[in-house]
């Protein structure tokens, strides 16, 4: 390597382009050549264009003056531009209530799912016992089963449980939708602590729970966030549950709140492209802080080969 | 040990002569047996018995037996077929799609250019969206005479529409919505597991003289088959399954040409009444899906 170095090292002091290519593709490494870098930064800026180009687009609307949103010009001027939607989507009574609900039940809905899925996925690590390989088929073979079926009856059954048209009711639904993936998920990242140090903490007279809490939680930080940001994005961002056991604006979440500003036959569209932008950036913010561990974590679950 | 009452024998005294341990381990599984048996299992087995009823959601203690004919109807039910069809085209479109280009995008996020570490960060975005909003930022891109990609056709001289209204474009729509979301999953997954292949494989294939296709081919390929087969049938399931995307943008319109069939069951429910005709559908719509999985694991099996 090194004597590679020195001997192209002349030929890229005389500044022509080709030096230049040399000085770039000797940075780049062994296997990335300056045409094939470019080829790699041209796809990706179409796919990031794809992706990304959309998602601007409704944060760029969200702030224009009505004329601005209507005027049929992709690049409105600037004095288009506005915060009046935002002022007008934040200050409605319906949408603060809607935002608060979406709030409580997804914050309710990630501390039940943990609460409840960090002690099983534990077990199911952990322990032997009869029928444990049966338990993880039944949580897996759950998402085979249509949710719309499963919704019929669970009306009937929230209905005299009392639960339609509250809080508690949505939590439960919205805990059951993430139950599974976030089990599987700790299970893998359980499943990855060697099971010496448990012995170990035994040995200096931890009972199971005390191992649980003291040495298996702290040492999977990164699973157990992405669980919870999988429970929350779940709940969060559900329509359909909401949409059949809310019946008023005291337990609507956001992705109804949406609808409040369009009719049948119109759409204020600087408030609902503003709404929508409201409704995602908490999302987005979250997902800011787990995301150097969601590729751990996905890599970490049965996609490994079990 | 060989006949049946002295296996379950054996099942007894097993179960009495746990340990407290194993108790312990039970005790720790319980509340999410508890919860996914009420909310998901007694629903699924109440559904299936409702499918063999005459029941309606105005007042569901009032039901009587028909055995076979909500299924009996089914067969000649037009709506109920279009909708098994656009459900099949839907899945089995949008997944491959997602899977190609999740694919693509993978292979592109190995390569070790500067800066790559951002785009990787950026990929899940789209992923985490809720679907209202995704619905929202394409009906807001499609509306006519002010919408972005109008103005962009209408100066190109295409022709400009509401593309949601159109029987041709509004499938297509929904299934590059679906695509949209779900290639940054398809691309990490699969980029997680092209990140576990040992280099030294490459290494040895290059000395060989093995082109990058080859390489591709022979060494990337065989080695994320098992998280591609996952992703595969979890999207599958997903999509299949999807209600939001399809009922939030067209409502199965226009003239049922995105119809699926729990938009089908949403409305025969919540807004025809029919509880146990929908229960039907979604009983079908099981059957489907459970089998589907299962002939692909087992053929994975056997490979």
């Amino acid at each position: 390597m090194a004597t590679q170095t020195d001997s192209t090292q002349s030929n890229d002091a005389d500044g022509t382009i080709d030096g230049l290519i040399r000085r770039f593709d000797r940075h780049l490494g062994n296997d990335m050549s300056i045409r094939k870098a470019a080829t790699v930064y041209g796809l990706l800026f179409g796919y990031y264009t794809f992706l990304l180009v959309p998602i601007v687009w409704l944060m760029l609307s969200s702030f224009l003056t009505t004329s601005g949103l209507y005027s049929g010009e992709l690049i409105p001027s600037i004095d288009e531009y506005t915060i009046a939607n935002y002022e007008r989507v934040l200050g409605d009574g319906l949408f603060q209530q809607y935002f608060l609900n979406s709030v409580i039940v997804a914050v309710a809905t990630t501390l039940l799912t943990l609460v409840v899925a960090i002690p099983a996925a534990y077990s199911v690590s952990r322990f032997e016992y009869p029928g444990r390989d049966y338990v993880i088929l039944g949580l897996i073979s759950s998402q085979m089963l249509p949710l719309v079926l499963v919704l019929l009856p669970l009306f009937t059954i929230m209905f005299r449980l009392n639960l339609v048209d509250s809080l508690l009711g949505l939590v439960i639904g919205h805990t059951v939708g993430a139950l599974p993936f976030a089990v599987w998920l700790l299970k893998g990242f359980f499943d990855g602590i060697p099971e010496a140090l448990d012995d170990a903490a035994m040995m200096d007279g931890c009972n199971r729970i005390q191992i649980m809490y003291k040495i298996i939680v702290p040492l999977s930080i990164p699973g157990i966030a992405v669980s919870a940001f999988y429970a929350f994005i779940a709940s969060w961002n559900d329509y359909l549950f909401v949409s059949i056991l809310s019946q008023s604006s005291g337990t609507r979440t956001l992705p109804m709140g949406l609808q409040l500003f369009q009719t049948a036959n119109q759409v204020d569209w600087g408030a609902v492209t503003a709404a929508a932008v409201v409704t995602m950036v908490p999302v987005l913010l979250l997902f800011a802080f787990v995301q150097s561990w969601l590729v751990e974590g996905l890599s970490n679950t049965g996609t490994k080969g079990s | 040990m060989s006949t049946q009452s002295d296996r379950s024998g054996t099942y007894v005294r097993e179960l009495l002569s746990l340990s407290k341990e194993s108790w312990l381990g039970y005790a720790f599984l319980a509340p999410v047996v508890v919860i996914m048996g009420v909310i998901i299992g007694y629903p699924i087995l109440e559904g299936i018995l409702m499918s063999f009823q005459e029941r309606s959601m105005l007042q569901p203690d009032n039901w009587t037996w028909v055995r076979f004919e909500n299924y009996s109807q089914l067969v000649n039910d037009e709506v109920f077929r279009t909708a098994l069809w656009n459900s099949a085209v839907l899945t089995g479109v949008a997944v491959a799609f997602q899977y190609l280009l999740g694919l693509g995008l993978a292979l592109l996020l190995m390569q070790k250019v500067p800066g790559i570490q951002i785009f990787r960060s950026l990929t899940m975005v789209t992923w985490v969206l809720p679907v209202i909003v995704i619905v929202i930022i394409f009906n807001w891109l499609v509306q006519p005479g002010y919408g972005a990609v109008n103005i962009i056709f209408e100066r190109l001289g295409l022709p400009t529409t509401y593309w949601f209204a159109d029987t041709r474009w509004a499938m297509p729509l929904v299934i590059l919505m679906h695509v949209w979301k779900n290639v940054p999953f398809f691309a990490i997954a699969l980029y997680a597991a092209m990140q576990s292949i040992p280099r030294d494989l490459y290494e040895a294939a290059q000395m060989d003289g093995a082109s990058s296709l080859q390489q591709f081919r022979y060494i990337t390929l065989p080695n994320i088959s098992y998280v591609s087969m996952i992703m595969i049938v979890l999207h599958v399931l997903f999509t299949f399954n999807n209600f939001d995307f399809v009922w939030l943008s067209t409502g199965g319109g226009p003239l049922q040409t995105t119809e699926v069939l729990p938009t089908y069951i949403y409305r025969e429910a919540f807004e025809t009444y029919a509880l146990g005709y929908a229960a039907s559908v979604g009983v079908v719509m099981m059957v489907i899906m459970v089998t589907f999985t299962t002939i692909y694991i087992k053929l994975e099996d056997f490979n």
